[in-house]
């Protein structure tokens, strides 16, 4: 599945690019995440309990910046697998300066591919594509009020 | 597959009920949603509290110039209701396309409400008839509109500890008309896209228009573009058609593998032209 959109968040290019690959910062953003902790240069594993209406599922993964150009733009890898399924994906974030008037703004957008399997896939097919872009707009929405 | 064991509650009082489900427990209504997540296993609730035994929950009546419809009737009772079909077809109608006969026996318009799923059938009509939703928990009460109650997709405001407990409808006049239609998804019969199509005439004119849409996107809308562009028309093919391409303009629409979102769109505009020319057509 093709993934792609964007987001704008409140404050300058360089100060964005810091908060997307800020550990603590991410770990409160991501939904139903539960730790994120540092095992590599770049590289985190995560758990995350996703919670979406009577469905809930623990997942455990991997989380991997690459290629980063700060501070316009990184590719991230995410790998995550749990008992009701499995999630990769892998993107490329892209930040540019939005606006500096009235306030400073930086537009991320982000264009990749994801895949999801396992149970979740097959009976929740018609659903992947929804609840992934709530999740996503969960994660920026949180994000922004993180930003400041 | 079997479910997880878990702990089972069948109160026989709304309050029991709302005590149980302040302290964790989750609730179960026509089940047809939640059981099957439970046998893949993708739902594991420790505790189930079944609200169908509760007498207090079964109802549909006619107070105060509104329909009340309690949160467990059933599909099947809403579709058969000689009260809801002579006072809000549009409920009947509905009713009656959701699912099969099996899931009409058993489903609840509450677990259905509450469950939100972004391709139910219900919250078409309920967006179009402009519902009121009663929030029960166990300390507070609380009315929101279906516009507040549909946040996105699985998700609607309940909070914790909080269960749906009533529907309310209005009751229209003889001119209005209601439609609901629908592009079922052959297996599941879940909505692909419906339309649900509210319309009232005075004098030749259209004169209010309610349209909501389900299975699009995240959650069920209403589309008020729409509405505005047919209000004070007098109803032509044009004017259906005109109004009817707004449907879903500016929509973030959904993919899958039954249908992408340029698919989805197109069939929301020919399903809103459709209903609304046979919700017209109904205007006694």
């Amino acid at each position: 599945m093709k993934i792609s959109g964007s987001y704008t968040l409140p404050v300058a290019p360089e100060r964005a690019y810091q908060i997307l690959q800020d550990p603590a910062v991410l770990a409160q953003a991501m939904p139903g995440c539960e730790g994120l902790e540092q095992i590599g240069p770049n590289e985190y594993r995560m758990k995350m309990n996703v919670i979406l209406a009577a469905l809930s599922g623990k997942f455990e993964g991997k989380v991997r910046i690459a290629d980063a150009v700060p501070p316009t733009s990184f590719r991230l890898i995410v790998e995550g697998s749990g008992r009701i399924g499995f999630l990769k994906g892998d993107g490329l974030l892209k930040l540019s300066l939005a606006n500096t008037n009235p306030s400073v703004s930086t537009v991320v957008s982000y264009e990749g591919d994801a895949h999801v399997g396992g149970t979740l896939a097959a009976v929740g097919q018609r659903l992947i594509d929804g609840t992934s872009k709530m999740m996503l707009k969960k994660f920026f929405d949180k994000l922004v009020s993180l930003a400041h | 597959m079997f479910a997880q064991k878990f702990e089972y509650t069948a109160p026989k009082t709304l309050d029991e009920a709302l005590h149980l489900l302040a302290n964790g427990a989750k609730p179960l209504a026509g089940g047809m949603s939640l059981i099957p997540m439970m046998k893949l296993r993708l739902a594991a609730p420790e505790h189930l509290v079944d609200l169908r035994a509760l007498k207090d929950l079964n109802y549909i009546r006619e107070a105060g110039g509104q329909l009340h419809i309690g949160a467990t009737a059933s599909h099947y009772d809403i579709e058969s209701s000689a009260l809801l079909r002579q006072k809000c077809p549009l409920l009947t109608e509905t009713a009656a396309a959701i699912g099969d006969v099996q899931v009409r026996n058993l489903g609840t318009i509450g677990g259905s409400v509450a469950h939100a799923d972004p391709a139910a059938d219900y919250p078409a009509a309920l967006q179009a008839l402009e519902a009121k939703f009663v929030l029960r928990s166990e300390k507070s009460e609380r009315t929101l509109s279906a516009a507040d109650l549909f946040v996105d997709a699985l998700t609607t405001a309940l909070q914790p500890g909080e269960i749906l407990s009533e529907v309310i409808v209005p009751i229209d006049d003889t001119r209005t008309g209601t439609s609901y239609l629908k592009m079922a998804q052959p297996a599941s019969g879940f909505a692909i896209v419906g339309v649900a199509a509210r319309v009232r005439q005075n004098a030749g004119k259209i004169s209010f228009v309610r349209i909501g849409v389900t299975g699009l996107s995240n959650r069920a809308y209403r589309a008020t573009a729409a509405e505005k562009a047919l209000e004070g028309k007098t109803g032509s093919a044009a004017d259906i058609q005109s109004a009817a391409a707004l449907v879903a303009r500016g929509v973030d629409a959904n993919s899958d593998l039954h249908a992408s979102a340029d698919y989805r769109k197109h069939l929301a505009v020919v399903h809103a032209a459709r209903a609304l020319k046979t919700a017209l057509s109904r205007i006694a």
